[in-house]
Formats: structure tokens, sequence, C-alpha cells
């Protein structure tokens, strides 16, 4: 039983660990604002969410594991909000999306 | 089980040296902090393998909750800064 | 002075979330023997959840649940509790803040007393810690100048 929990971990931990990579390249190499915040938004979050449940399956059943728990339904729901918060102050600062043809910014 | 958790903790360390580089060069101010709260997120999940690492899991996960909590409300309040006009 | 948010996500959030940060801030300040934590941490995270409230409801909102004379009295209720408890232990006949001494009041043996006497000061310190912490936020983030004024100033700008 305890093997089981322990490759299914290590599945979430290493799953965890790509969404990162990629939401870190797609920080570098987009062309504008609003498009690095979804990736910094959306795939920083799911990586989060993975990581933490793969170690919560590595402890078993027990008060660790609960309050990891917390920590990821927390994180799950307070990133895309403060994502949220940081695009309505670009908007309301003036910048402007980018269109297809223009320079990197 | 040690080294496969020493491994992940060494590539997130990479990974928070390439997110420094859009920290650093990023034109402007609202890349920065898009960047930082990106670096807050990452160092929740060192703090959590170096629980591990070294045995003791419990004091760890208090710590790691505080940061998450500080990360957020110090997005909210910068957003809010920066959303006024002069 | 604060405005409100006029961002129904930021501000449902916010009042989710704020009654587990303080219940969170409780078990840090009780549970400072065993895992890292204490009065100043629990403090500081309840100061925190209180500036979240400002930021995403306004001053105006704000007025009515946390006035300027609680945070005065929360301030010196803290410092009240830590020395009170000090004096205690002088007036029983040991050092000042020796808390073996309460054992007589208490009814319990020393060591019992001791630990009593540690989670008081932690409580005294957590509500001085969050009193502060909200009212220098309050006083940096607007300036020095009070709202009452601002709104004054505001009305005499729009006349002229």
């Amino acid at each position: 039983m305890t093997y089981i929990l322990v490759g299914l971990a290590i599945i979430c931990i290493l799953g965890g660990l790509f969404f990162f990579t990629t939401a870190t390249i797609g920080l570098l190499r987009f062309p504008d604002f609003f498009t690095r915040l979804h990736a910094t938004g959306k795939g920083d979050t799911l990586a989060v969410f993975l990581c933490l449940i793969g170690f919560a399956l590595y402890e078993g059943f027990s008060l660790t594991a609960l309050k990891i728990v917390v920590i990821a339904v927390f994180m799950f729901l307070a990133q895309p909000t403060a994502t949220h918060a940081i695009s309505r102050a670009g908007i309301r600062r003036g910048l402007k999306p980018w269109v297809k043809g223009e320079e990197r910014r | 089980m040690n080294i496969f958790f020493v491994a992940v903790g060494m590539g997130l360390c990479a990974l928070v040296f390439l997110v420094l580089y859009r920290a650093i060069f990023g034109p402007g101010v609202f890349n920065r902090i898009a960047a930082i709260s990106a670096v807050g997120t990452k160092t929740l999940i060192i703090l959590l393998i170096i629980g591990y690492v070294y045995n003791r899991v419990e004091m760890f996960i208090d710590i790691s909750m505080v940061y998450a909590l500080l990360n957020f409300i110090g997005c909210i309040a910068a957003a809010k800064y920066l959303e006024m006009e002069r | 002075m604060i405005g409100k948010s006029d961002d129904i996500i930021i501000k449902t959030i916010a009042r989710i979330f704020v009654p587990f940060l303080q219940l969170y801030a409780l078990y840090v300040i009780m549970h400072g023997h065993y895992s890292p934590g204490g009065g100043f941490q629990g403090g500081v995270i309840l100061g925190a959840s209180m500036a979240l409230l400002l930021i995403t409801h306004g001053y105006d909102e704000l007025k009515r649940r946390l006035p300027e004379g609680a945070l005065i009295f929360l301030g010196s209720l803290g410092v009240l509790i830590y020395a009170g408890i000090g004096l205690i232990c002088l007036l029983l006949g040991g050092n000042y803040l020796d808390y073996s001494q309460l054992s007589v009041i208490l009814g319990v043996d020393a060591p019992h007393a001791r630990s009593l006497g540690i989670l008081g000061v932690e409580l005294g310190v957590g509500f001085t810690v969050m009193a502060i912490m909200y009212s220098i936020f309050f006083d940096i983030s607007t300036g020095g100048i009070l709202p009452e004024d601002q709104r004054r100033e505001d009305r005499a700008e729009g006349e002229r």
C-alpha cells in the first residue's frame, strides 16, 4: 500500500516540476506583459497544487497531510485573485495589449 | 528518496534564477511584480523540501503557510498602490 | 484616505479569507511553545488581516469595526496584562515575572503554573502587536492627513 502511495507522490511531484518549467519559459519568452501574466498565473497555480498534493500523498493519512491540503486549497483560491488584481492595475494605467505584428515589449 | 527531493529542490533553485532575469530587466514595474510573485510561489515548495530532507516537516508547514499569506497580501497591496494616479 | 476597491472578486475573496486568517493567528499564538510562533508572530498575522480589510473595503467601512479609540484601548490592554502578571508574582513574594508563585492562586503545581504564566504574557503581546501594526499601516497610508481634513480639502477644491 505504501509503495503505491509513494509512486503516486513521485508522479505528482514530477508533473508539478514540469509545469513550473513551462511557466518559467513562458515568463521569459512571451512578448507582452499580459501574456506573461497568463503564463505565470495559470502555470504556477497548477504546479503548486500538484506539488502539494504529491507531498500530502507521501505522508499517508495523518494530521500533517491535512495541513498540507489546507495550504493547497488556499493557494488555489488566492493566486488567481492576485493575478486578477495586477492585471486590473495594468489596464487602469493604460497599458495596451499586444497585437500580432508589433515588436516585443 | 532523499536524493530525489534534493534533485527537485536544485531544479527549482535554477528556475528561480531564471525568473530573476525578468525581475531585473523587465521594462516597467508591472513585470517586476509578476516575477516576484512567481519567486514567492517557488520558495514555498523549496521550504517544504528542506523540511523533508531534515525530517522535521511539522515545523516547516507553519512557516510556509505564513509565507503564502504574506505573498498574497503584498501582491494585492502593490496592485492597489499602482492603480492610483499621481 | 483609502477608497474602496470597486471589484467584486477581490472584495468577496478578502471577506472569505479574513476569519480563517484570524483563526490561524490564534493557533500560532497558542502553539508557540512547541512550534515556530509565539506572541509576536501571531500578532503580526492578526494585524495583516486587518490591513487586508482596509485595502479592499476602504476606510469608511472599517471605521465602524475598529475605531481609533479601540486601537488605543487594545494596545494598552496588552501592556497591562504583561506587566500585571509580573506585578502579581512580585506581590506574592517572589521575583518579578517569577511564574512559580502563581501556583498559590491557580492551585496547580509549579511547572503547570509556569506554563500558564507564559501563555498569559504571550496573549498580551499578541494584542499589543496587532493594534500597533494596524495603526502604523494606517498612518503611513494616509500620509499624516486625517480623513476628515482630507474630505474638507477635497470639497474646497471641488468648489474652487
